[in-house]
């Protein structure tokens, strides 16, 4: 008997159906149920976000971590993506390695230039590294990496324009120094437009800066008037990775519904958004003197010409040491 | 009936309840890209005036109050004449950016430059502007036509123009290629320059030094190290102390420096850090030379509040002290700072 019928009412009469619970537990119920729905509705793009993961051709994790304290390797693939390209035939401009050793604090971010002349796995060619993504999918570009480079690749993630922009956006933008001033007078204007291949004029004055994602991606992906080239580029790309992932320490749980809707359709990654955080939360507790930034440039590499391309042929004798050192 | 009502209010209530925690949770969000504009919000009062900018607009600071004294129009970097009656302002489009004139109180005088072009690389930059000692000239960073024809190379280098319309611009210093150019000018008193030189070392890392020109064409020399990397230089009232902003290698940091400097014997003294482990920028001194404004972010990767810090070598850096809390300051735009 509940507290109603205590207080003489007969629950016999009333015309609402009788429930197993006392009338006072059902109207606990009652609130925790809309507690829970307005939690759901909150969280409720995760739950779509994890429902249709995004994995690899293969299917399933490539090698799901299996503690919180083993290193792990991610290679980081980023696409121009716009409409110049058929759907998913992209080519990976920004190819970076990523290896996170939680129990020392250290962390290894190697660049692979786009450019570079390697074998392209499963595909019988040589041509540059960021064509495999290409021709063979991410099965493709982890293993023609993995072969070239003599490394194990746990993840990826492959992330296009838009999708940096969201995810930057989403993240209340970058703080980042810029180191000399970032001019180009052929930056591709290629986002949302239906004439990919226009182009307009980016000028990115040196010093600290508060980055939106529009501009962000204008810092990551200009090369035109730097004399290092796509190297620059490069530099600036994990430049941009480090300052992510100092702002990625300010992002609570409430946050994760906002990334995952930048990230839903505009990030493939084999790492599921309930594991995501393992390796931004392990990144975070790294200061900058954890962080090794490695960039190929000469003597590692060269530039030169090969089938009618300006290509970027690597030393191995050079390569290998450094990264079995740094990828052991 | 009664039963009815009670049923209602108390659904309703179940509802509200959901909607609540659906807030509360929205409401724990961080806030690191959260700001509104200065006009909306109070900060604590600095003596004498001052001019900012925010996402394309001009914004006057007196008395812990902002106004916002231009429309949201790409308005940016202002600079203030010598005796104050005048501001010298960016405005950047897509594409170019030009120098006007502008009154005190935001009303446009005249238009400097005109860099608008019908091919996009036809355009042109004007950056960072800086009146001379004597208030006629304006120095300001350029992108001039490459001498070879190379549409990639966009350098900028500091130019002298006449403080009004007409007159034609002459060019100051010749940048490294490929390094995006010089910057930062600041007119001396004896006809002088400071800039920012920037450079790439064979090991293909970036440095930037403050440099001091005597005149046009002149040489000039290094006032800071290669390594030191500063850059953004800001000259006391009597120009015998500079505050600059030096990142030491780091892209994740920097330190605002103080210094004496001889601009005669193009020397400076030790180097004071006041402010360090922080994104300082944009140092400028008060109209008494007593105190630095800066701009740096209050939270961890948030957007760019205004600061001061008392400009003595013996400063420690808990001395700096946030003027603002939540707006988004241009951080390339130095505080005007005027009486």
């Amino acid at each position: 008997m509940g507290e109603f019928a205590a207080g003489g009412i007969q629950p016999n009469r009333s015309r609402w159906p009788a429930l197993p619970l006392p009338r006072a537990s059902r109207i606990v119920a009652g609130f925790v149920l809309a507690g829970l729905l307005g939690l759901t509705a909150y969280f409720v793009p995760l739950f779509q976000s994890s429902a249709t993961p995004l994995q690899t051709s293969g299917g399933g994790l490539l090698n799901p971590i299996s503690g919180p304290t083993d290193p792990f390797t991610v290679l980081l693939l980023g696409s121009d993506d716009d409409t110049k390209f058929a759907q998913d035939q992209y080519n990976t401009q920004s190819m970076i390695l990523v290896r996170v050793d939680p129990a020392n604090k250290q962390a290894t971010m190697l660049s692979i230039p786009r450019d570079l002349w390697v074998p392209i796995a499963g595909q019988g060619y040589t041509g540059k590294i960021d064509t495999a993504y290409q021709k063979g999918g991410v099965d493709s570009a982890i293993a023609t990496v993995q072969n070239n480079f003599h490394v194990h690749i746990d993840d990826y993630v492959w992330i296009g324009l838009k999708g940096l922009v969201k995810l930057i956006d989403s993240m209340g933008g970058v703080n980042i120094v810029v180191t000399n001033p970032v001019m180009d007078n052929f930056y591709p204007n290629d986002l949302d437009t239906s004439s990919p291949y226009g182009y307009y004029r980016v000028a990115l004055l040196p010093g600290p800066v508060h980055l939106d994602g529009i501009h962000a991606l204008q810092y990551v992906r200009s090369r035109h008037g730097d004399l290092r080239g796509d190297f620059a580029r490069s530099e600036r790309q994990q430049q941009l990775l480090m300052a992510m992932k100092a702002q990625s320490s300010r992002l609570s749980i409430s946050d994760l519904p906002d990334l995952a809707r930048a990230m839903n359709g505009e990030v493939k990654t084999s790492i599921s958004l309930d594991r995501i955080r393992s390796p931004f939360s392990v990144l975070g507790q790294y200061n900058g003197s954890g962080i090794h930034r490695v960039l190929l440039g000469p003597p590692f590499t060269s530039e030169g010409w090969a089938e009618g391309q300006s290509v970027v042929f690597p030393d191995w004798s050079q390569i290998l040491p450094l990264v079995h050192q740094s990828f052991p | 009936m009664i039963k009815v009502a009670t049923y209602a209010v108390l659904i309703a209530a179940m509802v509200a309840f959901g909607f609540g925690v659906y807030r509360v949770a929205g409401s724990m969000k961080s806030d690191a890209g959260h700001s509104v504009r200065p006009s909306s919000t109070t900060a604590v009062a600095l003596p004498y005036t001052m001019y900012v900018a925010q996402q394309g607009a001009l914004y006057q600071f007196q008395g812990g109050q902002f106004k916002q004294i231009t429309g949201d129009n790409g308005w940016t970097e202002p600079s203030a004449s010598p005796d104050g009656t005048m501001l010298v302002v960016v405005s950047k489009h897509l594409n170019y950016s030009d120098l006007y004139l502008l009154a005190p109180n935001g009303q446009v005088k005249s238009q400097l430059t005109h860099h608008e072009a019908a091919s996009v690389e036809g355009n042109h930059w004007g950056f960072l502007p800086r009146f001379s000692a004597d208030g006629t000239q304006v120095f300001y960073s350029y992108d001039s036509t490459d001498p070879y024809d190379s549409s990639y190379r966009v350098d900028l280098a500091i130019y002298e123009r006449p403080a009004s319309q007409g007159g034609s611009a002459v060019r100051w210093t010749d940048p490294n290629q490929y390094t995006g150019g010089d910057t930062y000018p600041v007119a001396l008193r004896d006809g002088g320059l400071l800039y920012t030189r920037y450079s790439i070392d064979d090991k293909s890392q970036v440095h930037s030094q403050i440099r001091l020109v005597s005149g046009r064409g002149a040489s000039g020399s290094a006032l800071t190290a290669a390594g030191d990397d500063c850059e953004q230089p800001a000259l006391s009232p009597d120009q015998t102390s500079i505050a600059m902003i030096c990142r030491r290698g780091s892209t994740q940091s920097t330190q605002l420096v103080l210094a004496s400097i001889d601009a005669g014997s193009g020397q400076i003294g030790h180097q004071s850090v006041l402010v360090t482990g922080q994104m300082a920028a944009a140092p400028a001194f008060s109209p008494d030379g007593k105190t630095i404004a800066f701009l740096a972010p209050v939270q961890q990767g948030g957007p760019f509040q205004l600061w001061t810090v008392p400009a003595v070598a013996s400063a420690s850096p808990a001395a700096a002290r946030p003027i603002t809390q939540n707006v988004a300051l241009d951080s390339g735009s130095a505080p005007v700072w005027i009486p």
